[in-house]
């Protein structure tokens, strides 16, 4: 099981989905949730400051409305100028090949598209997530 | 993982046999309940109602947010018709102004070429009536200028001849006479189409036959 998940997400009743799929599968012990891409780039760095515990794993919606810049945007940000070390990837609705590089190239290690089914894709993730962590896996898309 | 004293278990077991009040969320998959089935027992029946629950409500919260994109998708659906509606309203309006247009030069269009047709017909009639008078007054004058030749013929010689005579008078007589009344005829026509047409104008300017 991880131990901490971080959920950037504008949607707030995809929040509820997140958790309580999360829950029923077992999938993680703590979740934190965030609306921006802002707030959640403002706690990384406190985080980096304060030498807190990083979260084991970081789902980024890839619009995020309401913040100054994207999903992949803070992926890149949060790989590169805050130091990695975390798994990070996307979880949106969109299949797009071409954004799919883009957060590929940003440091994503994962896609996985949201639907009104995405506990398969979340379960499929949780056998996968150790290969992530130590960074064995390439990058995949859940369809 | 966590661990409960006795003490806190029977306060827990009491909760749930009394209240019905279990312990809910992540908390349950941290508890160590060693060999303690009673505790094994609750753990499993506090997450069974812990999952029944999540179940629920992820059910309704997915059926929410399927609500929430379709109202999005009727809304966007909707915002696109209203501008399609609206355009066709604007086009509909361009036409209707272009129409009334097209109405307006039609009716002056109309207006000119009765004018017109009217000025024609009043240029024949008053070519016609020339012509009359013209032909009517060469043969006044003709009529007059040979019973005249024929009367002084008859003076000149000296022939007394009455039927000349007063073929001449009469002819004479009756040709004044009648150039007056053609004259008197012309007159009257050119005074009846001049008071017609004027009759005709004033209908024309008249606002009710707009």
């Amino acid at each position: 099981m991880i131990d901490s998940i971080l959920l950037v997400d504008d949607e707030n009743l995809f929040h509820l989905v997140f958790e309580d799929a999360c829950s029923l599968l077992d999938i993680a012990l703590s979740l934190k949730t965030f609306n921006s891409a802002d707030e959640a780039e403002i706690y990384f760095k406190k985080i980096v400051e304060t030498k807190s515990k990083k979260p084991d794993c970081i789902f980024v919606d890839l619009n995020i409305i309401g913040s100054t810049f994207d999903g992949i945007e803070l992926i890149r940000r949060i790989n590169f100028v805050h130091g990695d070390g975390v798994v990070i990837g996307i979880i949106s609705s969109s299949n797009d090949d071409m954004e799919q590089t883009k957060a590929m190239k940003a440091g994503a290690q994962f896609w996985i598209i949201k639907s009104d089914k995405i506990e398969p894709r979340l379960e499929e993730f949780k056998k996968d997530f150790d290969g992530y962590a130590n960074r064995t896996l390439q990058f995949k898309v859940y369809k | 993982m966590i661990k409960f004293s006795d003490e806190v278990k029977d306060q827990l077991y009491k909760l749930a046999q009394q209240k019905n009040i279990y312990l809910e969320g992540n908390i349950l998959k941290i508890i160590d309940a060693g060999d303690d089935k009673i505790l094994q027992n609750y753990v499993k029946d506090a997450r069974k109602k812990d999952d029944e629950m999540r179940e629920k409500r992820l059910e309704i919260t997915k059926k929410v947010q399927t609500q929430n994109d379709q109202l999005l998708e009727w809304k966007t659906k909707n915002e696109k018709t209203n501008e399609q509606l609206k355009e066709a309203l604007d086009k509909a309006e361009k036409s209707e102004h272009k129409a009334l247009k097209s109405k307006e030069e039609a009716e002056k269009s109309k207006e000119i070429a009765l004018n017109d047709l009217d000025i024609l017909q009043k240029r024949t009639q008053n070519q016609l009536i020339e012509s009359i008078v013209k032909v009517s007054l060469w043969l006044i004058s003709g009529v007059g200028v040979i019973t005249t030749v024929m009367f002084a013929v008859t003076l000149f010689k000296g022939v007394e001849n009455k039927i000349v005579e007063s073929m001449w008078s009469n002819m004479f007589g009756i040709l004044l006479t009648n150039s007056f009344s053609i004259i008197g005829t012309i007159m009257g026509v050119k005074y009846a189409s001049s008071n017609g047409n004027y009759i005709k104008n004033k209908k024309c300017n008249c606002k009710c036959h707009d």
